[in-house]
């Protein structure tokens, strides 16, 4: 009992931990919004800029109790895990590290939040203040602080990461309310261009100190696809790099195209911005989580060992399973031949093997499915094939799939009653998603064929695939089994990033002004097409 | 959609045991044979450690344990200590620590005394 709530405990503490840095990037942003970006100027109107820092003050208040209530969580959590581990009374956890470090960064929030609903004089000079404490506390707690050697230049690079980070992409919430309280377009205009320029400049310091950082962390060319920390640096960049082609995109448009014509599409294209940013936070806090790849040179998977597992094989659609138990004394029998080992040369059971058969048969027919989706998805694009519209049935197909061989063991084809089915949590979750899935298939249908694109229940389908693909992304990570669990990651995290890429897709493609949605109508259902091939190709053993 | 499958793959994904504090050498060294009954012990690993905070069982062949004092840290990475009275048999050291960036982490090390 005590080993799974810890468990639960430490799963927690990453999902707060990520909460965390959230919320302390877009204090960051906040702070440099209200006090630079959003700065009265006669290039803007006085009133619609006054709305403009009303909101965003607001907001800046939100995002510093927002801190200070996941702190404060995350230290509860983090302290119960070290009293339960450790075997310690609250006394010997108030003197830690975290713990020093984290009541810093919950009493900073209070003040800002203070601060922000005071005197704004006060305000300028207290709110930076208040950003280097709050950036000092929270560096304390990363890798950088923990290392052995190189320590000043290791903390140096993550404080200027951490703070462009915030800059930037906590910023974006805040320019993303502000063109909307904005009335006028000279305003709107004036805020996107300066907060443009400050996110040119912390651009550049992201990636030179996140290029220094990741050289020192990952220390090879192997470890980038054969350790978990490499893959998760990886599918930081790829997704840095979205943003980048975004962030491009707004800059060609506030260049070439006039004020009125550009701003509906810019609005559009930020909010793609922060829902991309916010995932590449959440994959920086499940970094954190983990050993970095130089640490694991001698569990580092060799390319050979990834084109074993990854080389593509037709798919697996039939439940071979192979005898467990000598079917004369009923003893369970011995590793079938010499091949079936796992990465670490360990022989494989019968019953491993089993398992293995039925997850990756599980797999391969849901990305058998999953492929269709977006095949018809495609086609339904072109506009020449109507019925292909109807893809969100076989989101049907799917719920009746997992319902069907989820749990073989249960109703309706196993030998457990519904009751003794429903008790089992696992069994009750699998039900749930069948249940989702019939949900999502009459909700996208009802958006697809009644073209109710503005209705906010349209937002919901590609808010779940981006939300999928973020928790894929930000789950905790194994020490045990390290290669076979870097092989892992491997498979789970690319699904991770392109389900992300759909999602945010699909809602440029439903928020874009109409003449606009061509190129993200293409994205999304080739994602889909890409997470089938995934999937199809998806490997335990 | 492939939220669903994605919320069921990471429901599915690793086992729990997070953490990034890694043993990278101990004396005894994993699977070792060694001469008793007095034992020094040595545990380094890849960061800082909080060895005020962190803990090591040494589990018996008979399945006790017993947590073992931690001498005073010399070194930021390593924890040091004695196991006395061994007799021989196979043995494991259980050992939960705590990173100064505030992650717990633990492992075994098991080891047999001649």
């Amino acid at each position: 009992m005590l080993v799974k709530l810890v468990d639960l405990f430490s799963f927690l503490s990453v999902v707060l931990r990520a909460g965390t840095l959230v919320f302390q990037s877009v204090l960051l942003g906040g702070v440099l919004f209200v006090l630079w970006t959003a700065r009265s100027s006669p290039a803007a109107s006085e009133e619609s800029i006054a709305r403009v820092r009303a909101s965003s003050w607001k907001l800046l208040r939100l995002s510093a109790v927002g801190l200070a209530i996941v702190q404060l969580l995350y230290l509860y959590v983090d302290s119960a895990v070290l009293m339960a581990s450790a075997d310690i009374g609250f006394s010997g956890v108030v003197g830690a590290n975290f713990f020093i470090s984290g009541s810093i960064v919950l009493v900073a929030a209070l003040f800002t939040a203070i601060v922000a609903s005071g005197n704004k004089k006060v305000a300028s000079w207290a709110l930076p203040v208040l950003t280097v404490v709050i950036m000092a506390a929270s560096v304390m707690t990363n890798h950088a602080a923990s290392r052995l050697e190189g320590r000043p230049l290791l903390i140096t690079l993550s404080s200027i990461h951490e703070l462009a980070t915030g800059f930037w992409i906590g910023g974006l919430p805040f320019l993303v309310l502000g063109l909307y309280r904005a009335k006028d377009i000279d305003t709107r205009w004036y805020i996107t261009e300066r907060f443009s320029r400050m996110a040119l400049f912390s651009v550049g310091a992201l990636a030179i100190s996140g290029l220094i950082l990741s050289v020192i962390y990952i220390g090879s060319w192997g470890a980038i696809l054969g350790t978990a920390y490499g893959i998760m640096v990886l599918a930081k960049v790829t997704m840095l790099g979205a943003l980048l082609i975004l962030g491009g995109v707004n800059f060609l448009l506030l260049r070439d195209y006039p004020k009125d014509q550009v701003m509906p599409r810019l609005r559009r294209l930020i909010e793609a911005e922060v829902g991309i940013g916010i995932t590449v936070i959440l994959t920086a806090a499940s970094l954190t989580s983990q050993p970095p790849a130089v640490d694991q040179v001698s569990e580092t998977v060799t390319p050979a060992q990834v084109w074993h597992r990854f080389k593509p094989e037709p798919p697996r659609l039939a439940y071979n399973f192979i005898p467990e138990t000598d079917a004369a004394t009923g003893k369970p029998l011995p590793p079938p031949n010499a091949t079936a080992v796992n990465i670490d040369g360990v022989p494989l059971t019968p019953r491993f093997i089993n398992n293995t058969i039925e997850s990756e048969s599980n797999h391969h027919w849901m990305g058998l499915v999953v492929l269709a989706m977006g095949l018809l998805a495609l086609l339904a694009r072109t506009g020449k094939v109507r019925w292909a519209e109807y893809w969100p049935l076989l989101l049907i197909g799917i719920a009746v799939f997992i319902v069907l061989f989820a749990d073989t063991e249960c109703w309706p084809i196993g030998w457990k009653s519904v009751g003794a089915c429903f008790a089992d949590p696992e069994v009750f979750q699998h039900r749930m998603a069948a249940l989702v899935c019939v949900g999502f298939a009459v909700f996208e249908l009802r958006v697809r064929k009644q073209k109710k694109e503005n209705d906010p229940w349209a937002m919901v389908f590609p808010l779940m695939c981006a939300l999928g693909g973020a928790v894929l992304l930000t789950h905790q990570h194994a020490i045990s089994n390290v290669k076979e669990n870097s092989l892992v990651e491997l498979s789970h995290v690319p699904m991770g990033v392109i389900a992300v890429f759909a999602g945010w897709a699909r809602w440029l493609e439903l928020r874009l002004p109409e003449e606009n949605r061509a190129i993200p109508s293409w994205i999304w259902p080739m994602c889909f097409v890409l997470i089938g091939a995934g999937l199809l190709n998806y490997r335990e053993m | 959609m492939p939220a669903i499958f994605l919320l069921l793959l990471v429901a599915s994904a690793t086992q729990i045991c997070w953490a990034h504090a890694i043993l990278m050498e101990s004396s005894p060294r994993i699977n070792s044979t060694i001469s008793g009954p007095d034992v020094d012990i040595t545990l380094r690993f890849n960061v800082r450690i909080d060895g005020g905070r962190s803990r090591v069982l040494l589990v018996a062949p008979d399945g006790t344990s017993s947590a073992l004092t931690l001498s005073k840290q010399d070194k930021p990475d390593i924890l040091q200590m004695r196991a006395s009275g061994l007799k021989p048999g196979p043995y494991k050291l259980q050992w939960k620590v705590l990173a100064s960036d505030g992650h717990m982490s633990n492992g075994d090390v098991p080891f047999t005394v001649k």
